[in-house]
């Protein structure tokens, strides 16, 4: 019994071993993975603020269209936002999209929906009497948002922007769906190469938990400082 | 330039399409429940005396909360009929799927809800003579039921959505049915557009619910 068993445990772990063979392929993965993460966290920071913003100010028509765009976002799978953007988009524009792009357009979008809640909500979680006392001072409007409201909304959004990073992380996956050359996919061929999917995915999985497990520690010391509970 | 539309694909396709639907909202429904279940017993357990129990709830919500639900998805597909001896049907393996994950999050709500009840109350209990387990059941969960409702709320929209991942193992809901259909016909464009909007029209009205329950709890505090 005890001879089978280690048979079975060298079988496991011989197998595991197989799989770190392909180190560098795996690696490649990860490292389109950062990549697409960083880039729809940059873009989705960019067009979240620009949406928070004008829905904040209320313009007249361009705060339906964002208000519409946040809603839409939010109330759709990313799978189904990812397709679209892959499959439909460049039929009705009539110019190709590469996966990569395809797959960045599509999380930053996405990003950029959730991201515009989170800065919404922590620029109107600034005391009203900061900004009344700040136009009393004869500052503009913008210069009130950008000297006196923005400073202090950063630190309550810091928590919240960085779990958006973690969720990203983990979304970045479903650009596997569309082809992009990232983790997720780099193991489904490994997988298919090796026969051995149980033993890459958990590998798979063990990467993503790697990326992930740092993040998730750093925004509960972003909590701690910046928004502890009273 | 321009596309030209064509909506009228969609003649005999819709219902399948809706049929698709109906596969999601039951999938969602089961997968919730268990989540359910399986969440409030590790929401406790995380908050057990016993070192050993924290530890596990503790390794298994991290680990389900940073993973990808696609990799938890295609490893539970793939490897538990190896592990396991049993094969289970796509569905199946997405209800277990969409439920362990869904648990981890369900979990850390319900730890939360329940610590958020002041400690008098557990204090109270103990010197009125009730039992931990009474003390559980009878003072604290219904206190902490009503302040985990908006999250809950939350969990569920995200499971709606995330039901059109198990579309990659052929689970036949909406997302699946939709690739189907623009292989079939032809017109991603329409078809995609369509499965876009109904994901839109159904999920909208919920998600605005919940913004209303995270609303109203927060004017009752």
């Amino acid at each position: 019994m005890a001879g089978s068993a280690q048979g079975q445990r060298r079988g496991i772990l011989g197998a595991i071993s197989e799989v770190f063979q392909y180190w560098p392929f795996l690696l490649s993965g990860v490292v389109l993975t950062v990549q697409v993460s960083l880039i729809a966290m940059i873009c989705g920071m960019a067009i979240g603020m620009v949406v928070a913003l004008i829905r904040i100010a209320h313009v007249p028509i361009a705060n339906g269209v964002a208000s519409l765009y946040v809603d839409f976002f939010r109330a759709t799978p990313v799978l189904a936002q990812l397709i679209w953007i892959y499959y439909a988009l460049p039929i009705i524009t009539g110019r190709s999209l590469t996966a990569f792009v395809a797959g960045s357009i599509g999380l930053s979008l996405y990003a950029g929906s959730f991201l515009s809640e989170i800065f919404r909500a922590g620029i109107l979680s600034v005391e009203r009497g900061q900004s009344e006392a700040a136009l009393a001072l004869g500052m503009s409007r913008s210069q009130a948002m950008r000297r006196v409201i923005l400073p202090q909304a950063v630190t309550r959004m810091l928590p919240p922007i960085g779990s958006s990073l973690i969720t990203l992380v983990k979304d970045s996956a479903l650009l596997s769906i569309i082809s992009v050359p990232e983790l997720m996919r780099q193991s489904e061929t490994l997988a298919s190469l090796t026969f051995r999917r149980m033993e890459v995915l958990t590998v798979a999985a063990f990467l993503y938990f790697a990326l992930t497990y740092p993040l998730s520690r750093g925004v509960d010391y972003l909590h701690c400082r910046f928004a502890p509970e009273s | 330039m321009g596309y030209e539309w064509r909506f009228d694909v969609l003649e005999g396709n819709l219902e399948f399409l809706l049929g698709g639907l109906g596969l999601t909202i039951g999938l969602s429904v089961l997968s919730m429940i268990g989540s359910l279940i399986l969440g409030l017993l590790l929401g406790i357990a995380r908050l057990s005396p016993w070192r050993g129990m924290q530890f596990v709830t503790t390794i298994y919500s991290d680990f389900l909360r940073g993973t990808p639900l696609l990799v938890q998805l295609l490893w539970i597909y793939y490897s538990l009929p190896i592990l396991t001896g049993v094969v289970f049907s796509p569905i199946a393996s997405a209800a277990i799927a969409l439920t362990f994950n869904l648990s981890a999050f369900v979990s850390e709500i319900f730890r939360a809800g329940i610590q958020s009840i002041g400690r008098g109350q557990r204090e109270a209990a103990l010197a009125l003579g009730m039992t931990g387990w009474q003390t559980m059941t009878r003072v604290i969960l219904p206190q902490a039921v009503r302040r985990v409702i908006p999250p809950l709320g939350s969990v569920w929209v995200s499971l709606f959505k995330d039901t059109a991942l198990v579309s990659v193992i052929a689970v036949p809901e909406l997302m699946y049915r939709g690739k189907v259909l623009s292989i079939e016909t032809y017109r991603p464009v329409e078809i995609y557009t369509v499965v876009a909007l109904i994901y839109f029209f159904v999920t909208f009205p919920q998600a605005r619910a919940v913004d209303w329950l995270f609303e109203r709890a927060r004017v009752r505090s």
